[in-house]
């Protein structure tokens, strides 16, 4: 069970929903002029022409587990009760990691400097929302694999820096899913480069 | 036709094919354990899945699956089990012997759960041989067909297709496994996995999985129009819902028996069902169906090719194709370059750029001097398969990179080409044939090319004839009319389009030209290039390869498919119309005033005009302080207020944010008096803090605080707490910003602020970012702020 299984493309259309959303959009409130739709509508493209997404996984056995931690295979253990009570049903682990890749950084620093700073945070919105796609698609694929097996995953995930598993998990996250085999690199604070990569982990439960 | 596809045709003859129902779920119900290995625990409880068999065959199924869906190697590894071959071999054995010859059993290939080049890691001819092992299996076992079902990636379907063609001829379905938004997970759409399918020698396709029958109509639906072989749908029992963490399907016997067999009026000539359907639900669908006639297919050839996500159908009354000519290197010394060097980041360039000039296909010619051709081509066209949506035109001058890059390439390519020389015909023929490959006819033999149009069709009846002896119509080839230079023959245009006229009118093929070639060697080669396309267009032409990054050729084939009645609606017209001129923002009210222009064009963010409408008003006698003071602060104003009540989002408040900064940046050196007031506004150090990246919500604060007259000193972003504190030092800010968006940079905020403390700096705070709290703020001796326009709000306020 565990094997890395890496994603060289992740083939998924922008959710244009979750950018618009993320951008501060209000249904019934903002007004958009069609000139203005038509500029963010080129701005989704063209980030999107920009993005790679690529993304790995790895499905572990959860050795053994208690309120407060979790202890996988290799030695590691995830400290976080809220992941543990999150994974209360769960004896096994999947490790999911996505990048929306380099190119689409340089694309925003560069229309920073540029004095484009509206098409950056078009951008920006669009990486975001595209990468974090990119887990529900790796969701979405092993979902359809475990349902063969009667199994499923957890209603959520969770990702390192959030509630209370620390953000220093991303150093195993990092070495477990071999990040560095997407181009991803982990700074010295535990934070992943290029910018618009995110990881994270779900439990696989038993159906019924 | 052989004997193993002859059972089912003759079946589909009489009515339509039912095949089985769920088996998983039926294993699960009789007592299989969650999280075991279904197969393996099949071989070890054989009276269970015999009775599943055997039930759905008395239920009136036609044809059963084995159940070896995930008998393949890379699935048994992960329970420990190695022996591929004789697993399939087993269970083939048991569902032969518990449908005792009342129904046919077809041997099941899923998925290995694997992500195939290029779209992961999982070698090409490695998942070939996968699948290879496993239907010798089960044809030892004695299978009468196959199916390979469930599959998102059509990678994994094509090498699951050629090994079963490699190994043997029995009938072979394909089914997709298809979102509700009408793409495989991995994206590819019905219509991408029918050409693509079909093509390289799928026996039936359709889908199966995801959905229930209702949205499996509109997939079906999708392909009918195009189909070749009878289309296959296997829904759901309905749509799958979570009940107290089961999973349930909702739909009963009777409704589904209706549904599904509705679908036969969608065009689906073999049904059965997958997750949540029963024995019960297939002896419904059986008396649903038995009495209706199974739809035929809808076309006996078909012209059209696909990428992984997406078709081109070549049917008459279609736009005229264009095949953008970039990815050659002759004479492009920086791509020569990068192929030498084993590199493909230009060619992914060129690729997107022809995609966004307009382009329907892309033409890949690797061929330069002393490099493995052979290798470079099946890397390029992987990294094309994957770098963009277009279908690809294999053109190589040798057969051996062609056979490998049509192996690879997860669609239905267009070969560059197949002319009369024997070589060509002899060695490319059969490698179309087996690919499913359409190619372009090259009019042309061993004793060089025929300069009459007569002579062409000569001999593109003889390359017709010897086609057809593997299995190729008129719908699989593109007649190229041959274009030479006009400079030295003048006659030489009016051959090409006597060819092409010929070839679309008396022949009815479709047609093709290299144009670029016709201006060689002539001033000003657009203009020639987009008439001669013109004319060629009005010939009958089918698609053109050219460079699509020609405006006047774009504007020129898109006029000649309106004129040619081949764009309804003058759609395409339009659209083109607009992308080029239409994009602009819109001009600013001409009735109005400068000033207040002025300011409508900050309201709209309208970059473009501010500057021509700043000097305008200024002609018009406006005191470029009150120009300022009176019209465009104000304006700038309305904006965070608008982005306060949601009217704008955040794309709209940065155009007017930047529109307002273009605007002051021009009237600066006349704001002596201004400038004065806008230092007297203060100053304002922003950066983001050490070990931070993330810095896009501190430019929009800095931008919001520039356009309120604030002079901002940008320290940037991962920048030290000691030279934070040392500038602070140095240039006396008013207040600072500090911006972090992770939990573990957000504590440098706090030690500035205690480091700037220490060296008895007593300026005010500003904190924010995605994880930082008002609270936070609170606790660290800090102003909050949520976005920029709150920014500004709370720096006016701490200042005042």
């Amino acid at each position: 069970m565990d094997r890395l299984i890496t994603f060289e493309r992740i083939t998924i259309e922008p959710p244009l929903k979750a950018i618009y959303r993320r951008l501060g959009y209000r249904k019934g409130l903002t007004q958009i002029r069609p000139d203005e739709a038509r500029t963010l509508g080129d701005g989704i493209e063209q980030a999107r022409a920009l993005i790679t997404l690529k993304g790995a996984a790895r499905r572990l056995l959860i050795l053994s587990k208690d309120t407060r931690q979790i202890r996988l295979p290799g030695g590691h253990t995830l400290e976080s009760a809220q992941l543990a009570a999150l994974l209360a049903d769960s004896r096994e682990v999947i490790l999911l990691g996505a990048t929306a890749g380099p190119a689409v950084i340089e694309a925003i620093r560069r229309d920073t400097a540029e004095n484009n700073l509206t098409r950056a945070v078009v951008f920006d919105a669009t990486a975001s929302e595209m990468v974090d796609a990119a887990l529900d698609w790796m969701e979405t694929f092993f979902g359809r694999e475990l349902r063969r097996e009667g199994r499923q995953l957890t209603k959520s995930r969770f990702s390192c820096g959030y509630g209370d598993l620390a953000l220093e998990n991303q150093k195993l996250f990092h070495e477990l899913l071999e990040l560095g085999r997407l181009g991803v690199e982990l700074t010295e604070r535990c934070i992943l480069v290029p910018e618009k990569s995110v990881t994270a982990v779900a439990g696989i439960e038993t159906i019924g | 036709m052989a004997k193993g596809q002859r059972k089912f045709l003759d079946l589909l003859n009489k009515r339509p094919l039912v095949l089985d129902g769920a088996t998983g779920t039926e294993l699960q119900k009789r007592g299989m354990p969650p999280g075991v290995c279904p197969e393996l625990w099949c071989i070890e409880n054989p009276g269970v899945i015999a009775g599943v068999h055997g039930d759905y065959a008395r239920a009136g199924s036609d044809a059963v699956y084995t159940c070896t869906f995930g008998a393949n190697r890379i699935k048994l590894d992960q329970y420990g089990a190695h022996d591929a071959r004789s697993v399939n071999h087993r269970l083939a054995v048991i569902a032969r012997e518990a449908v005792r010859g009342k129904a046919l059993v077809l041997g099941d290939i899923g998925p290995t759960g694997r992500f195939i080049r290029p779209f992961g890691e999982f070698d090409f001819e490695e998942a070939v041989s996968v699948f290879k092992e496993q239907v010798e299996g089960l044809l030892e076992g004695g299978v009468d067909g196959f199916v390979i079902e469930t599959m998102m990636d059509i990678q994994e379907a094509r090498a699951a297709l050629i090994a079963v063609k490699e190994t043997c001829r029995l009938f072979t379905m394909v089914t997709m496994t298809f979102e509700r938004d009408g793409r495989t997970l991995n994206g590819t759409d019905p219509l991408a996995a029918l050409v693509t399918l079909q093509a390289l020698g799928a026996d039936a396709v359709g889908c199966n999985c995801s959905t229930g029958p209702d949205d499996m109509a509109r997939f079906i639906g999708a392909m009918r129009p195009y189909a070749k072989v009878p289309l296959v749908a296997k829904p759901n029992a309905g749509l799958p819902r979570s009940a107290g963490g089961v999973t349930v399907y909702d739909m009963d016997s009777a409704e589904f028996a209706l549904r599904a067999g509705d679908l036969v009026g969608a065009g689906a000539a073999i049904l059965g069902g997958c997750c949540g359907t029963t024995p019960g639900h297939l002896r419904a669908l059986r008396k649903a169906v038995s009495r209706k006639r199974p739809p035929a297919p809808s076309r006996k050839a078909l012209a059209a090719l696909s990428s992984a996500r997406r078709a081109l159908v070549f049917d008459p009354g279609r736009p005229l194709a264009v095949i953008g000519e970039g990815i050659n290197p002759t004479g492009k010394k920086a791509l020569q370059e990068e192929l030498r060097e084993g590199k493909t980041a230009l060619v992914r360039q060129m690729a997107r750029d022809q995609e966004a000039a307009g382009a329907d296909l892309l033409d890949v010619n690797v061929g330069v001097p002393g490099i493995d051709q052979e290798k470079t081509m099946h890397d390029v066209v992987l990294t094309l398969a994957v770098a963009t949506e277009l279908p690809l035109v294999i053109d190589s001058a040798k057969p051996e990179p062609i056979e490998r890059a049509l192996r690879v390439y997860p669609g239905r390519a267009l070969i560059n080409s197949i002319s009369g020389e024997k070589e060509k015909l002899e060695r490319l023929l059969p490698v179309a044939a087996k690919y499913g490959a359409m190619f372009i006819l090259l009019p042309l033999t061993d004793r060089g090319i025929p300069e009459t149009a007569e002579k062409r069709a000569a001999v593109v009846r003889t390359v017709e004839r010897e086609a057809r002896r593997h299995g190729f119509t008129r719908e699989d080839f593109l007649v190229d009319g041959i274009v030479m230079t006009a400079a030295s023959n003048p006659n030489a245009p009016r051959e090409t389009l006597r060819t092409v006229r010929w070839a679309a009118e008396t022949l009815g093929a479709r047609t093709v030209v290299g144009l670029s070639n016709v201006s060689f060697g002539m001033p000003e080669r657009r203009w020639i290039n987009a008439s001669f396309l013109a004319m060629a267009s009005a010939s009958g032409l089918t698609a053109a390869i050219a460079n699509p990054a020609s405006e006047e050729l774009m504007f020129v084939k898109k006029a000649a498919d309106v004129l040619g009645g081949r764009d309804r609606d003058a759609a395409g017209w339009i659209a083109l119309c607009a992308k080029s001129g239409g994009a602009g923002k819109r001009a600013p009210a001409a009735a109005l005033p400068p000033e207040q222009k002025l300011r409508e064009a900050i309201l709209e963010g309208n970059r473009e005009a501010v500057g021509g409408l700043i000097a305008e008003a200024l002609k018009a006698g406006i005191d470029p302080a009150a120009l300022a003071q009176e019209f465009m602060i104000p304006a700038i104003v309305e904006v965070g207020e608008r982005f306060g009540r949601k009217e704008y989002f955040l794309p709209q408040l940065i155009a007017s944010g930047e529109t307002m900064k273009i605007g002051m940046e021009a009237l600066e050196p006349l704001l002596k008096a201004a400038s004065k007031e806008a230092a007297g506004r203060g100053t304002i150090l922003v950066a983001t803090v050490k070990g931070d990246i993330h810095d896009i919500g501190k430019n929009i604060v800095a931008l919001m605080l520039r356009n309120y007259g604030y002079r901002v000193v940008d320290l940037g972003k991962d920048v030290a707490s000691e030279r934070i504190v040392r500038e602070i030092g140095r240039h006396r800010p008013d207040a600072v910003g500090l911006s972090a968006l992770m939990t573990t940079t957000m504590t440098r905020m706090k030690e500035v602020i205690e480091m700037a403390r220490r060296q008895g700096q007593s300026c005010p705070f500003l904190v924010g970012g995605a994880v930082v709290t008002q609270a936070y703020a609170d606790s660290i001796g800090a102003s909050y702020a949520r976005d920029g326009v709150e920014a500004v709000r709370v720096v006016e306020r701490l200042i005042r």
